[in-house]
């Protein structure tokens, strides 16, 4: 009832907004179906042909869902780190790593998030493919060592979530990490 | 103005110091003889003087200073105070009123505007020199669209000028980012008329034109992926192109729509090409890089052969073309250890892209598709996001030289580099030009 007033109300801002300033993206459907949420091994969510989509109209951007994003208390996996440019795993962090992988086994009903970052210095697309890689590579290193594929997910954020702004090479080097983030209850049966 | 005046007089007690005169002109880059020759805007030079005078009647000013910042952002002139002009608006061109000038070039014409609120205008430019009219255009555009009107003269000016048609009657995107939620702005190319698409999003990346100028393409991550998605621009509805697990980002849209990315579904990000079937789907991708390591920014050269493209298949980003097949892999760029976003120049003669110089900050590059002749175009704070102008005179591109990322423009040579206007307190960036 409340979504379709929404949508209802943004139609109507559709209509009046040719010749405003702003513009929200109108929604063509409901935001349900959306680009499905990646799930890990399965095949493609949508295919190809897609039909058209929800948009991200303000505020109703997020599909992914939020219930599943909960670091399991008491089990923080500290983040691992890069040199720049790089992507490979390096010793120290091979312990954290081990540790995750004995935890995932041990708690077979939970996935894990890999979240790939980078420094504010490269370049924004290259950042992208960069992140994608460190968290690739742990990926790679969580398999390696047992963990099936299904139960890891990895997503790059480049350099849009750093956790300093400051221009100091210990700022840019916090920023080189993957970030775990435990999904609770998330693993295919 | 005193000095012009003087130089009048100059010209019409005395033919020989008009010899001079001639003779002093004929050492900038054009103005020789007696018709007139294109500027070079490539070859580095002293600007042109024009003149540029308001049309008459009643936007006509208005119209005439829209031009004159149009023509003034290329950096290519110089202007004629009009002040100095001893020819009123209204009166006709009379060539012994601007020979003592030393303008190249004078722009004349009228305007009005009908009951209706319709705006008509003639514009007329004449060379100097000989005296001849260089061209003589009439236009016509509703009242709220006076600068779409203006920046259709400064085209047809800055086109018999330089030979080059400007990026003034192109709309710019980029994106604009605050408290890090970010928005796509669609604008003139001058940024001026933003129109600001509700995104609203954290993880999306700056958009590219659709060959028709219909559509935008760009990357965005939601439900923990990055996926391709079209917004068609006039309805304002998105659909997807291409979405799976891990990430996939758009690189170029081919004249016949074929997609450029590069997607790490299936390991490591790669190139892929997938071409758009009847139904506005798409076909399976087709797999044109095959190295463990990353290939990113796929950039389809102008004569549809090529693909320039980033790997760091040698050990650290550097620019590769290769043919559209995945064929021919050359390496482009040798120096420095972080070369980055590639774009070809219009007529294919060059690759624009941001590499790392000294002290560690991205700076704008051109060169050769065979790899010679480097030039580094800026050298302030931090440059990225190199797009050029359709008609290749103009790049535009991102830079935090004053504090705050914000959209730059300048001469593809690198001359002019100058901030265009987008909203205050917003991070801007990304910007790309539409197609002509």
């Amino acid at each position: 009832m409340k979504f379709f007033s929404i949508l209802t109300l943004l139609m109507g801002l559709m209509l009046v907004a040719s010749g405003c300033h702003k513009q929200a993206i109108a929604p063509e459907k409901a935001p349900a179906p959306a680009p499905a949420p990646a799930p890990a091994p399965a095949p493609a969510p949508t295919p190809a042909p897609a039909p058209e989509t929800k948009t991200p109209s303000g505020e109703i951007a997020k599909v992914t869902p939020p219930s599943t994003e909960k670091v399991v208390p008491g089990i923080p996996f500290n983040d691992i780190h890069f040199d720049f440019d790089k992507y490979d795993i390096k010793s120290a962090d091979k312990d954290t790593l081990k540790k995750l992988a004995n935890w995932l086994s041990e708690n077979p009903e939970n996935k894990v998030r890999i979240e790939g970052n980078c420094d504010a210095r490269g370049t924004r697309e290259y950042n992208i493919a960069l992140g994608d890689r460190r968290a690739g590579a742990a990926r790679d290193y969580l398999v390696a060592l047992g963990i099936n594929t299904s139960r890891i997910e990895t997503v790059s954020y480049g350099k849009d979530k750093p956790l300093c702004t400051e221009t100091t090479e210990s700022c840019y080097a916090r920023n080189r990490r993957d970030h775990f983030v435990i999904l609770i209850g998330t693993a295919p049966k | 103005m005193k000095k012009q005046r003087k130089s009048r007089l100059a010209f019409t007690l005395s033919s020989i110091f008009a010899f001079i005169i001639t003779a002093m002109i004929a050492l900038a880059p054009m103005a020789q003889a007696d018709n007139i020759q294109q500027i070079d805007i490539y070859a580095p030079g002293r600007p042109i003087p024009i003149a540029i005078s308001p049309l008459a009647g009643l936007p006509g000013d208005e119209i005439s200073s829209v031009v004159t910042q149009d023509l003034d952002t290329t950096s290519v002139f110089t202007f004629l105070d009009p002040k100095g002009f001893s020819e009123s608006p209204t009166e006709p061109f009379n060539q012994a009123d601007w020979l003592p000038t030393q303008v190249v070039a004078v722009l004349k014409g009228t305007a009005s505007i009908s009951p209706e609120g319709y705006i008509s205008a003639t514009a007329t430019l004449y060379d100097v020199q000989s005296g001849a009219v260089l061209f003589s255009k009439s236009y016509g555009a509703s009242l709220g669209m006076l600068r779409s009107l203006a920046h259709d003269i400064s085209s047809d000016v800055f086109k018999q000028l330089t030979g080059y048609a400007g990026p003034f009657k192109c709309k710019l995107s980029y994106i604009s980012e605050k408290h890090g939620r970010k928005n796509i702005v669609i604008a003139d190319w001058d940024a001026y008329h933003p129109k600001t698409l509700r995104f609203n999003e954290r993880l999306l990346m700056p958009p590219k034109w659709g060959r028709n100028n219909k559509s935008l393409f760009y990357s965005a991550e939601r439900g923990g992926a990055w996926g391709i998605y079209r917004l068609d621009i006039a309805r304002l509805k998105e659909s997807l192109v291409f979405y799976r697990r891990g990430t996939s980002l758009i690189g170029d849209i081919s004249p016949s729509g074929q997609i450029l990315f590069s997607s790490s579904y299936q390991s490591s990000p790669n190139i892929y090409i997938i071409n758009p079937e009847g139904n506005g789907g798409y076909g399976p991708p087709l797999k044109l890089t095959h190295t463990h390591g990353i290939n990113v920014s796929p950039a389809l050269s102008p004569n549809g052969r090529q693909i320039a493209y980033v790997s760091d298949r040698d050990g650290s980003p550097q620019i590769y073309i290769m043919n559209t097949d995945g064929s021919n892999i050359t390496r482009v760029t040798f120096q420095g250890d972080y070369n980055t976003a590639p774009v070809w120049s219009p007529d294919g003669k060059r690759i624009a892209f941001a590499g790392r110089a000294g002290g560690g900050q991205n700076q704008i590059f051109t060169v050769k598709p065979d790899g010679s002749d480097l030039m580094q175009l800026t050298s302030y704070g931090n440059n990225e996001d190199p797009c050029f102008s359709p008609d290749g005179s103009m790049i535009a591109f991102s830079s935090d030289r004053n504090g705050v990322k914000s959209i730059y423009i300048m001469r593809s040579n690198g001359e002019g580099q100058q901030r265009i206007k987008t909203t205050n307190g917003a991070n801007a960036y990304g910007p790309r030009w539409s197609y002509n």
